[in-house]
């Protein structure tokens, strides 16, 4: 069984730009992990997400020099249509994406386009609107439903399409902490439930750390960095150095770590951060 | 009271059990109809007839209110046009004198007739866009076949003109915090800023546009190739179920039509000679 | 009561605001905003913050109450005479780019409100330096430029109207966390150097426990906290209301209250700080 995704010395140039947007770029990701990709704007993540589900090159013009293989085959050896359902992709913009003039039939535009049956779609739609808990909101048109609400609809869309990688491009930096947290909690159901491969695009790290199993982080186009969630987070300084800010709890144990005063595992919660201040606190 | 795009829709409505289909087919065949009338009477009973299905299908008739400024001020550009550049034969009698002009009752007959004939097309309109949520409009289409592309392309375009309106708000707000008003300015004054507007509506429609395509393809939708040939499934259309009820008033719609053609042109009912309310003002206005 | 006092610059009287569908955006506010704050104005979506904001510079009039602005009314004052006072910066950079370059579009503002020529010009320079333009962008088309930058430029285009306060809607939303700290540290300096009243609507709680002063916290449509950040961030149940969390290190804090860390912590270094000096024990 290859790895789902499997990027080789991949570089990528837009036409017109100066310099490229991704650098030898190697990467392996085994099915069913939950990968995030970080970095600064401008870093190449958004152009990593389109490398994956076909838009690169076949929406943008430049130049590809590498492989990039979803599945064992080339990108660009799948036949229009058929990538889609493979990779599914949901973008930063709530608005943007959202084409139809209901809830429901959003969710099953995909559906429809990969010619599914009626009974195949009614039950799709049942599994997906629990998942998203989108039942409620079915015959809603979009101007009566909040970013945080299109943006799960964009998430049961592409999933309703049952990819074998999901790809979400900065899917909450729209969005407000409750919307956003709601996301992340069908992510995290998703991640117990389904044998989905998710890579995750963010800024906002302190909901994708406690999900993530590993963490990639791109900056100046290459992979500065690419490991288990809490080894990627003892890389302090290259962290900083790319302007990654980990989230309150971790970078107060950096902080300790830095003074001496703990030599521990990193907490990915806060939960496990409190637990981990009780446990120094009470070795006095 | 729901608002959409297209108007404010009831929220119960006995209309709703009826197939979109047919209200689609009530709009574009009975909109003919005008057209095979002259006599403006019979055009001003079509115009109660939709009215009452109007309140029959319980649209807030206050919203007609909205509709009186324009039907007034289409009523006086038809009445100046007909009367000023209408036509001209011998025998036309001249009832009197405007200024310089001469004021003919066949102009004034034939502007009658013209606006009669349009007024029912107009308030067709308005029954259709406020008893049809966005879906039903897409669902009408889909059920005369029209081809896929076509109906998603209108859906597309209803969507992106929820946005702009959107748009448009904060834009027009957007202005006024860097001190734009036009409070007492002259009217092409307003217009020439107006052109403002663009610009930024412009400038989010092109990035929308880019987002909103990759959106599609991210979708499995695609343009051409073998991908775009598949059968699709429609199923928006399983919401909707063609009834008997159905059948029967797009039969009715049908006959309908098809009884005005006959009596129109077999037994010349609906033309100016055969009409009552013409010669009676035709009258009134000679002989004062 | 006092007679002496200053009169506050913007003072919020009994303020109510309906949309014209008939929803209730905003009930019975009562705020005092003094020269040369800064504050966050913090709440969940609908919350009504953004519709505050907006009522605070007369985009929006109040259906009842007051909103006093420098001594003069929102609800008889001319937008011209407002912009001068308070500006508004929107979130999204493209619904206020309305020029060919960026020499109009930061020369739209003045222009507006009638300035003569050469006033306009000497503001244009100003306001373009202050956000760090040079004469090279003048020619540029605000279209293509970097979202950071239409950005500094929605910005220079309010300064160049100088409003003594600037309301700015989301400053950091959909940037990374340098460009975030380069707009708040911007924002800093116009409040530090310049004396403005800076006021940010924000979901960015961690920007908010490192740059404002003040935080007002609202939950439908009503004022449920206010006051200085860390007191705000340590009032659990009114937070609770607004469905806002405060910042994961204020969070820490105040679960590890009971190991004898103050709740009020507002950042890593306190906390450092705190726990140090608890060893030293």
């Amino acid at each position: 069984m290859p790895p789902i995704v499997e990027i080789q010395n991949y570089t990528w140039r837009y036409l017109h730009a100066d310099v490229p947007a991704l650098q030898d770029i190697n990467l392996t990701i085994e099915e069913g992990s939950f990968v995030g990709v970080i970095g600064p704007n401008g870093s190449g993540k958004t152009t990593l997400a389109y490398s994956l589900n076909g838009l690169i090159p076949g929406q943008y013009h430049g130049i590809k020099e590498g492989t990039v293989k979803i599945a064992g085959t080339e990108v660009e050896s799948y036949r229009p249509g058929e990538l889609p359902q493979m990779v599914g992709v949901v973008f930063s913009d709530p608005e943007a994406q959202f084409t139809a003039m209901t809830v429901e039939d959003e969710l099953v535009f995909g559906m429809e386009n990969l010619g599914l049956s009626i009974p195949e779609i009614r039950e799709r739609l049942e599994w997906v609107t629990d998942l998203t808990q989108l039942k409620p909101l079915l015959e809603k048109p979009p101007y009566e439903i909040s970013g945080g609400q299109k943006q799960r609809v964009a998430l049961a869309a592409v999933l309703a399409m049952m990819p074998r990688v999901m790809v979400l491009d900065e899917p909450t930096s729209m969005l407000d902490p409750v919307s956003r947290k709601r996301v992340f909690d069908v992510l995290a159901r998703l991640k117990r439930e389904s044998h989905n491969t998710i890579i995750v695009i963010e800024h906002n790290l302190e909901n994708l750390v406690p999900l993530a199993d590993r963490m990639i982080l791109l900056h100046n186009s290459r992979m500065a960095l690419s490991d288990g969630t809490e080894a990627f987070f003892r890389q302090v300084d290259t962290l900083t150095e790319a302007g990654v800010y980990p989230p309150g709890g971790i970078a107060f144990f950096h902080a300790l770590m830095k003074h001496g005063a703990f030599a521990g595992e990193l907490p990915l919660t806060l939960d496990a951060a409190v637990a981990r201040l009780e446990g120094l606190m009470s070795h006095e | 009271m729901n608002k959409t795009l297209l108007g404010y829709v009831p929220d119960r409505s006995p209309i709703y059990a009826i197939h979109p289909f047919v209200k689609l087919f009530f709009l574009l065949v009975v909109s003919l109809f005008p057209l095979f009338i002259a006599a403006p009477e019979w055009n001003f009973g079509l115009i109660i007839f939709v009215l009452l299905l109007m309140w029959y299908s319980r649209i807030n008739m206050g919203i007609m209110r909205i509709y009186v400024p324009v039907a007034i001020s289409m009523a006086s550009i038809i009445f100046l046009a007909y009367v000023i550049l209408g036509g001209y034969h011998p025998e036309y009698a001249q009832i009197g004198q405007l200024l310089a002009i001469r004021v003919y009752w066949e102009r004034i007959r034939d502007a009658i007739v013209v606006y009669f004939r349009i007024l029912p097309m107009i308030v067709m309109m308005v029954f259709f866009l406020n008893t049809s949520r966005e879906r039903d409009v897409i669902v009408a289409m889909r059920t005369l076949r029209i081809p896929f592309v076509i109906t998603y392309v209108f859906a597309m375009a209803l969507r992106s003109a929820g946005m702009v309106i959107e748009d448009f708000g904060i834009v027009r707000q957007a202005e006024q915090a860097r001190g734009f008003d036009t409070h007492g300015k002259s009217l092409p004054y307003r217009l020439r800023k107006y052109v403002m507007y663009m610009i930024p509506l412009f400038a989010l429609s092109l990035r929308r546009a880019e987002e909103f395509s990759n959106a599609l393809i991210a979708r499995g939708f695609a343009f051409t190739g073998p991908a775009s040939k598949i059968k699709r499934a429609d199923f928006i259309l399983t919401h909707y179920h063609f009834r008997r009820l159905d059948a029967l008033l797009t039969a009715i719609i049908g006959l309908a039509f098809v009884a005005l053609l006959v009596l129109r042109y077999g037994f010349g009912w609906f033309t100016l000679s055969r009409s009552v309310f013409l010669p009676w003002l035709e009258t009134l206005l000679r002989h004062r | 009561m006092n007679d002496t006092q200053p009169a506050a610059y913007i003072s919020v009287q009994h303020m109510s605001y309906r949309y014209p569908d008939g929803t209730q955006a905003l009930r019975d506010i009562d705020l005092k905003i003094d020269r040369g704050e800064f504050i966050a104005l913090i709440g969940q979506n609908g919350s009504g913050k953004t519709t505050l904001s907006k009522c605070l510079n007369g985009l929006y009039k109040p259906s009842r109450g007051a909103v006093i602005v420098d001594g003069l009314d929102t609800r008889s004052t001319s937008i011209v005479q407002m912009v001068r006072r308070v500006g508004y910066v929107f979130q999204n950079p493209d619904h206020q780019l309305f020029s060919a370059n960026v020499w109009d579009e930061i020369a739209y503002g003045p222009r507006n409100i009638q300035l003569p020529a050469d006033e306009v010009r000497a503001r244009v320079e100003e306001a373009a330096a202050i956000v760090g333009l040079t004469s090279d962008d003048y020619e540029e088309h605000p279209f293509f430029l970097t979202k950071g930058m239409r950005q500094r430029v929605a910005i220079a285009s309010i300064l160049a109207l100088q409003p003594h306060a600037i309301i700015v809607d989301e400053p950091t939303t959909g940037q990374d966390i340098p460009q975030s700290l380069e707009i708040m540290n911007f924002l800093q300096r116009l409040h530090d150097e310049q004396g403005h009243i800076i006021i940010i609507v924000t979901h960015d709680m961690p920007i908010v426990a490192r740059y404002a002063k003040r935080v007002v916290a609202m939950g439908q449509g009503q004022v449920l906290a206010d006051g200085p950040t860390a007191e705000v961030f340590a009032n659990t149940p009114a937070l609770a209301q607004t469905f806002v969390e405060p910042p994961q290190i204020t969070q820490l804090a105040q679960r590890a209250a009971h190991l004898g860390f103050d709740p009020r912590t507002l950042s890593v270094d306190e906390l450092v700080q705190q726990y140090l000096a608890l060893h030293d024990r």
